[in-house]
């Protein structure tokens, strides 16, 4: 009757160990892992194991926190290669009038900030990670992607100044987003990734297809 | 005798105090405010409650002074810097976000 | 005794219960700062209570050392968010 308290103690650490079973997201997991290995060492000295405790805190919560992070961060992640042109031309393009735009309708800046926004938004249900890789020229974002350097490659079809006005305009005009159509080109090799993109904002912006490397593979 | 009571007024008083103080800086995590409200309220609460149940306890137990007095001043030094830190990492989010 | 610590239990169990039910993950990082600091406390009640010093000396290395990996964790998500927004 003396140690009451520590049925109620003992009882937290089933409790938290349901919610972090019960977590979806890899980020909120690492969170809940976070308040177990705490509860964890509460329960262990409380039960007098002063030296499982004091481990549990210092390698069970920190070390594995730490490392898991490291793991989920570079693990989850999408490696997208573009052409050096298209990032120049995005960010400097959005920089001047990313306020505005972004207040008065947040998806009319250019198509390329577009497919990125959208493609981010798609990733993120996904607890994926979106990261840009710049290439030179087509040759070498098709060599990377052969040699799996990156997931997926986007290149535009057709990138002269005066037919992404035109395009543009035509596009408010007609509202039609038909014009859009393949005006960007995105190839992956992962088929989760292709089957990922296949959605309504997304391939009114882009075409996506699916490239298989695996004969690719057997030549090395 | 009449100091041990008195002694014993001042230490359970001092542990109620700081539990109250968990209360209060507590309850608010529950509910739809901003993360710097809630931390405001959950860093004075978890510094100074939880310091004033330590002192409770060196009134009740003063022969494990050492040990108690280091987890006064590593409570204070550490929660102020975790509480900047937090808040620091968590308004930076926010900016970029809006 | 017994009732501080059943008080200090249920306190424990209101940041427990947010970690669960909110899905922004800076309040779940609330939770877990505060669920840190509650337990080293506990722990540090524990052992005044048994007059035992290496439960003691735990609570102390806990309670001074733990709030060192949130830290980390912290300065992580800060760049995994700062990094997801750039496309938005």
């Amino acid at each position: 009757m003396n140690d009451l308290y520590l049925y109620g103690i003992t009882a937290l650490l089933p409790l938290t160990a349901c919610i972090l079973v019960f977590q979806v997201n890899p980020y909120h997991a690492l969170v809940i892992r976070g308040i177990f290995g705490a509860i964890a060492a509460l329960v262990y000295a409380v039960l007098g194991a002063a030296d499982v405790s004091l481990t549990e805190a210092l390698v069970g919560t920190m070390l594995a926190i730490t490392l898991y992070a490291v793991a989920v961060r570079s693990s989850l992640v999408m490696r997208l290669g573009v052409l050096k042109d298209d990032v120049a031309f995005s960010s400097s393009s959005s920089s001047e009038t990313m306020a505005e735009s972004q207040a008065v309708h947040p998806d009319s800046p250019t198509t390329f900030r577009r497919l990125l926004a959208e493609l981010n938004n798609q990733l993120s249900q996904h607890y994926l990670r979106l990261e840009l890789v710049p290439y030179p020229d087509q040759d070498a974002l098709r060599q990377a992607l052969m040699t799996k350097e990156i997931h997926a490659t986007c290149v535009g079809c057709d990138r002269s100044e005066a037919k992404i006005s035109e395009r543009k305009e035509l596009a408010e005009v007609t509202q039609d987003s038909q014009v859009d159509e393949a005006y960007y080109h995105t190839e992956t090799r992962i088929q989760p990734l292709y089957e990922m993109m296949q959605v309504e904002g997304l391939s009114s912006v882009s075409r996506v297809t699916y490239v298989s490397v695996s004969e690719q593979e057997e030549v090395h | 005798m009449q100091q041990q009571i008195m002694s014993d007024i001042f230490s359970y008083g001092c542990i109620s105090i700081g539990i109250l103080f968990w209360f209060w800086g507590t309850l608010p995590l529950i509910g739809h405010r901003s993360v710097l409200f809630k931390l405001h309220g959950l860093s004075v609460a978890d510094t100074l409650g939880s310091m004033s149940i330590i002192l409770g306890l060196l009134l009740k137990i003063p022969s494990e002074y050492p040990l108690l007095i280091l987890a006064i001043i590593s409570l204070a030094i550490w929660n102020t810097v975790l509480g900047y830190v937090l808040a620091y990492c968590s308004s930076r989010g926010k900016v970029s976000h809006e | 005794m017994n009732i501080v610590l059943g008080m200090m239990l249920l306190a424990l169990l209101i940041p427990i219960y947010e970690a669960w039910q909110d899905d922004d993950i800076w309040q779940k990082l609330l939770a877990f700062a505060s669920i840190a600091t509650k337990t080293s406390i506990m722990i540090l009640v524990v052992a005044v209570l048994r007059d035992d010093w290496m439960i003691g000396v735990v609570g102390v290395i806990i309670l001074s050392v733990g709030n060192a990996a949130l830290m980390l964790l912290a300065q992580l998500i800060k760049r995994m968010n700062d990094a997801a927004t750039n496309y938005e």
